[in-house]
């Protein structure tokens, strides 16, 4: 009990010379959904990149799963995964051949048989012989997500995983990711600008403001303790 | 470690061999140097403008050889640049891939495309020109894998510079090989250049490759002090490359250019 999927301590990160990360210290903890607020360049996909090993820190110290980040790396990323509309899979080969390449990078053994359960969860198997590069932002949405839940992810991070979805796009996904993060017990660290999104699915909040911590803890006790009836005059009044 | 070595191999063969102009792409352009070196070589030798007959064998193997260098280093590069392209670098660092297997597997593809795009040219050769590249023998082994490290020592230099700099250093994907091709003396002497330019060539090793070839198609004698240097230079050369590859990743890494690397 009370173990934490994430601790990060004292971590700061300076680009050139530009202080960006200032010094911050959280944890998640195991189960959970966690949202990472804060306005266009709070610092948000900079800590992301830092959790996953993608962008060096300047100094601090990142563990995850119990294992630290700098020593352990490939036995971390094995574990966790990563979806972003801002990143893309590779356009010239269909959906199944990406699924079937990112399977084999993460060793993945009878991943056919996973991938078909994911994809008809997802409600993608018509997409599965086109080519990834010809889909709309809505399907890739769903192919990137299916690749980042291949692995069975213990840590599941996102960055903005609905923008750019419909309405009707976007609850499907928040509801899929809700219901595989309670079967799972996996834990969610996302990050969004739509604040709705936010309330709905995560029990605890990271508010970033400039590179440091506004507040952090359990949404709905941040909201009692500050008077605010939703996120989103919390976040216009503290962001 | 082999499995996801295997799938990166599965990936750049997808994507080289998967669509016709790809595959055209690397099939053509050694069979159409072939047939222009050829008969240019066989136009020479009839007209007498040429008093020696080896010329062909000289001038085919170099045409050859040349384009192992060529290919090994466009084969290794285009396909880590396609990973670039298709905003794929996320994605493919927070897998457990390690570095070294991103460079194996880089290795192996341009290796296999270089033999695939060759094996036609060879037959073109032989068949139009009754040019028999083994001849050289072992030699050509020897070579081949001389020169393919050459060319992805280069490879992994531009692939780095590409990744840590931007798509500037693009352009030089193509242009390397062209400002080096003066320098590796593959169709001339080294005395042939000016004194300068002989200071500058010795430094790199192609042109020691196509001396040896030459003392081996023309005298019949091989220097083998001549191959130990080939080895030595290469190794170093690809061993300075590969960690300097290694080196920018570990940059972008500080830099931030790993992740939301828009256009
Ligand atoms: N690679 C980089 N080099 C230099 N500065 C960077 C780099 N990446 C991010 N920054 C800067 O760091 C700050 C935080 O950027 P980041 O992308 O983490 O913000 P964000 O909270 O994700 O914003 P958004 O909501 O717009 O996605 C910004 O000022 C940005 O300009
Ligand atoms: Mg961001």
């Amino acid at each position: 009990m009370n173990s934490f999927v994430v601790k990060v301590s004292n971590l700061v990160k300076t680009f050139d010379t530009k202080k960006i990360i200032k010094n911050i210290s959280f944890n998640v903890n195991e189960n959970s959904v966690t949202g990472v607020l804060g306005k266009n360049g709070a610092g948000k996909t900079t800590l992301l990149g830092m959790l996953m090993g993608l962008i060096s820190p300047s100094s601090g110290n990142i563990e995850i799963l119990g294992k630290n980040l700098f020593f352990k790396k490939n036995e971390i990323l094995k574990e966790i995964n990563f979806q972003s509309p801002y990143i893309d899979l590779p356009k010239k080969m269909t959906v199944e051949q990406n699924l079937f390449f990112y399977s084999r990078l993460y060793g993945i053994k009878k991943f056919k048989d996973i991938i078909n359960d994911l994809v008809k969860k997802l409600k993608m198997t018509d997409l599965m012989k086109k080519n990834y590069g010809s889909l709309s932002a809505g399907q890739k949405t769903k192919v990137n997500l299916c690749k980042a839940l291949i692995n069975n992810p213990k840590l599941l991070l996102l960055d903005e995983p609905t923008a750019s979805l419909d309405p009707e796009t976007s609850i499907f996904i928040r509801e899929f990711l809700l219901d595989y993060q309670k079967k799972n017990k996996s834990s969610i660290l996302i990050t969004s600008h739509n604040l709705e999104e936010i309330q709905s699915i995560c029990s605890k909040i990271i508010l970033l403001k400039l590179g440091k911590i506004a507040s952090n803890g359990n949404l709905n006790e941040l909201l009692k303790i500050n008077n605010y009836s939703s996120l989103k005059d919390f976040f216009l009044g503290q962001g | 470690m082999f499995g996801r070595i295997l799938a990166l191999i599965i990936r750049y063969k997808t994507i080289s061999f998967g669509s016709f102009p790809r595959l055209l792409s690397i099939f053509y352009w050694p069979s159409v140097q072939i047939l222009f070196w050829g008969f240019f070589s066989n136009f020479l030798i009839e007209n007498n403008t040429t008093p020696y007959i080896g010329v062909l064998s000289i001038i085919l193997s170099a045409v050859v050889l040349w384009d192992v260098l060529f290919r090994g280093q466009l084969g290794l590069t285009m396909s880590f640049l396609e990973e670039i392209w298709s905003r794929n670098l996320t994605n493919l660092f927070i897998t457990p891939l390690r570095e070294y297997e991103l460079v194996f597997s880089l290795i192996i593809i341009s290796m296999l495309r270089t033999l695939i795009g060759l094996t036609p040219a060879i037959f073109v050769a032989n068949f139009f020109f009754d040019f028999h590249l083994f001849e050289l023998g072992f030699y050509l082994i020897f070579f081949f894998f001389n020169l393919i490290a050459i060319g992805w020592s280069i490879g992994f230099v531009v692939s780095g510079l590409v990744l840590r700099y931007g798509h500037s250093f693009e352009e030089l994907a193509w242009a390397i090989i062209f400002i080096l091709l003066p320098f590796s003396c593959v169709y001339y002497p080294l005395d042939s250049l000016p004194f300068i330019m002989q200071k500058i060539a010795q430094i790199f090793p192609p042109v020691y490759v196509f001396e040896s070839m030459r003392k081996i198609l023309i005298d019949n004698q091989v220097e083998f002090q001549q191959l130990y240097r080939i080895i030595i230079l290469n190794f170093t050369y690809l061993l300075l490359s590969v960690l300097f590859f290694l080196k920018m990743i570990s940059s972008s890494r500080k830099k931030g250019l790993l992740i939301n690397q828009g256009e």
